[in-house]
């Protein structure tokens, strides 16, 4: 108890991760979680493939950003960071929402936030393809699709009853056991914020390693004849070196032009005009 | 004959504008072709073969799921577009999965093209985070929202008015290449999501636990679920050894409060 009413006196301003007021006050109810879940259906609204779900994670959890930030700088700064890239189950964002709520209400130095956030999007993700896709899914599918091939409608009714039942009590549910927990470990944790910013940053960043090897999607189809001998450039001589190569390289090259400066718009059309050539038939047949 | 076509088509076309946003949107799987059967069979007035046409279509996708981000080919055009053309040609439903799939895969191709179109806006999103412009980050993700919705409507529109032979003409037409080209492009541009990340994250002291992160998928397929207890475990240790105070770690014990 002591040490939480100490915390909320530190200087913060010195770092710029921090938040200029660094006043922790307990703004969000329960009733603005539950709006907070309903906005959470549009987490993909506006998906892409450069930075997925982000826009819409930032507009799931904008009235609560908006509760807390009362300072503007402190809100641009906050919907800044929210508007990197993010991707995850689209039912299982909810637990990630409760507990990054409850850090943004500490004032949690923003890069512990993000750290949190991208440690999370990743399993997260893998679980819900698990759950949901393999597993709810077909077995409401198969209990909709028998009544169905004899003609009952009522196989569709059914179906969405079970679906969303299930659905709807997870999504409530995360939201607000993430916001208990993350709000719980925060205060326990809070002396240590370094500390837990660095472990952070470790499981983030293997996350992030994983990541690239399991989406960005990049293969050569080229073959190339050498007198009587075919050499598929892709299984032959890249897979060899490493599989993913191009993948990992093509990242890290994106990662070399941001920080020469490139911009983000650039990156993408650089990357359409990749796209488009590697498919074109040339005699030698296509790059890519 | 010709109000009546016009006016059944619009309705299957507003139902694929509101089941294509179900799909990535509310989730409420309305969009699955066992709903839509119904709601088409309804349309047209033949309630029982869009049901068991619907059904049919639903097993075949039932294993067609969205598996880390790799989408399959769009189950919303191929359930609508299957039931419809069983119910107005009379073919049986194994016909009209033959007819739906083609459609699906095009349209599919479709939707990698607006993800990559819709990219270039976040930079619009970014604006609006700077000024803390709330409304506006808003109305980028209506507009998502209208877009899929308009896009979806087109596509069922159009083939049910003029015909299956109409459609497919349109898609044949556009150089192969070009269509497979952006979907290349399309696998590509996660890169630059996680360049951004790594710009603001990647250390010197993190990128070992990358290399490793990267390795674990690459050379061992392990799931990115197990990749991450790793990680987790890496940074217990970590961050317990730094905790118990029996010397050699780093300076974060001297945070003075």
């Amino acid at each position: 108890m002591e040490s939480k009413q100490v915390v909320t006196t530190i200087n913060h301003t010195s770092s710029p991760d921090y938040y200029q007021n660094g006043a922790t006050e307990q703004v969000v109810t329960k009733k603005d979680l539950n709006k907070m879940v309903w906005r959470s259906l549009l987490l993909q609204a506006s998906f892409n493939y450069e930075r997925m779900q982000a826009a819409g994670w930032l507009y799931s959890i904008l009235p609560g950003l908006k509760k807390i930030h009362k300072n503007k700088h402190d809100l641009s700064e906050s919907m800044k960071s929210h508007m990197e890239f993010f991707n995850t189950h689209p039912f299982l964002v909810n637990i990630i929402m409760g507990i990054v709520l409850a850090m943004e209400e500490k004032k949690q130095n923003r890069n512990t936030i993000r750290a949190i956030r991208v440690a999370m999007m990743g399993p997260l993700g893998g679980i819900g393809d698990a759950l949901f896709w393999l597993t709810l899914l077909p077995i409401c599918v198969g209990i909709g699709a028998s009544l169905g091939q004899d003609g009952n409608p009522m196989g569709a009714v059914i179906f969405l009853l079970i679906f969303n039942a299930v659905h709807f009590a997870l999504r409530f549910g995360l939201m607000h056991y993430g916001y208990k927990a993350g709000t719980n470990a925060i205060s326990s944790l809070k002396e240590n914020t370094k500390k837990v910013a660095h472990a952070a940053s470790i499981v983030g960043l293997t996350v992030v390693g994983a990541l690239i090897a399991a989406f960005v999607r990049l293969e050569s189809s080229l073959v190339i004849h050498a007198g009587k001998a075919k050499i598929a450039l892709q299984k032959d001589l890249l897979d060899k070196v490493m599989p993913n190569l191009l993948p990992l390289a093509y990242t890290l090259l994106m990662y070399y032009l941001l920080k020469k400066g490139f911009s983000p718009v650039k990156l993408i059309i650089i990357t359409v005009i990749i796209g488009i050539i590697g498919k074109i038939p040339f005699p030698f047949g296509t790059i890519l | 004959m010709d109000n009546h076509i016009l006016l059944q088509a619009l309705l299957v076309a507003i139902w694929a504008g509101i089941a294509g946003i179900d799909l990535f949107n509310g989730l409420f799987h309305i969009h699955r072709p066992i709903v839509t059967g119904v709601i088409i069979g309804l349309i047209f007035g033949d309630l029982k073969t869009g049901v068991m046409t619907g059904a049919a279509i639903e097993l075949v996708w039932a294993g067609m799921v969205p598996l880390a981000g790799a989408q399959p080919p769009n189950v919303v055009i191929g359930g609508i577009i299957g039931t419809s053309f069983a119910i107005l040609t009379g073919q049986e439903p194994k016909v009209a999965i033959g007819i739906a799939v083609p459609f699906a895969v095009a349209v599919q191709a479709c939707i990698t093209l607006m993800f990559t179109a819709f990219s270039p806006v976040m930079h619009k999103a970014d604006q609006y985070a700077q000024e803390a412009n709330t409304k506006g980050i808003e109305r980028i993700n209506y507009l998502g929202i209208l877009t899929l919705f308009v896009f979806y409507f087109v596509i069922a529109f159009l083939p049910i008015y003029f015909g299956a032979d109409a459609a497919k003409g349109v898609v044949e037409t556009l150089p192969k290449w070009l269509i497979s080209g952006l979907g290349v492009a399309g696998g590509m541009m996660a890169a630059i999501g996680f360049a951004m990340l790594l710009k603001i994250m990647l250390k010197k002291q993190y990128v070992a636990f990358m290399i490793v992160g990267f390795i674990l998928v690459t050379y061992m397929n392990m799931p990115v679920i197990a990749v991450a207890l790793i990680g987790i475990a890496i940074a217990l240790y970590d961050y317990f050894k730094a905790n118990s105070g029996d010397g050699s770690v780093r300076g974060v014990a001297k945070r003075g409060i």
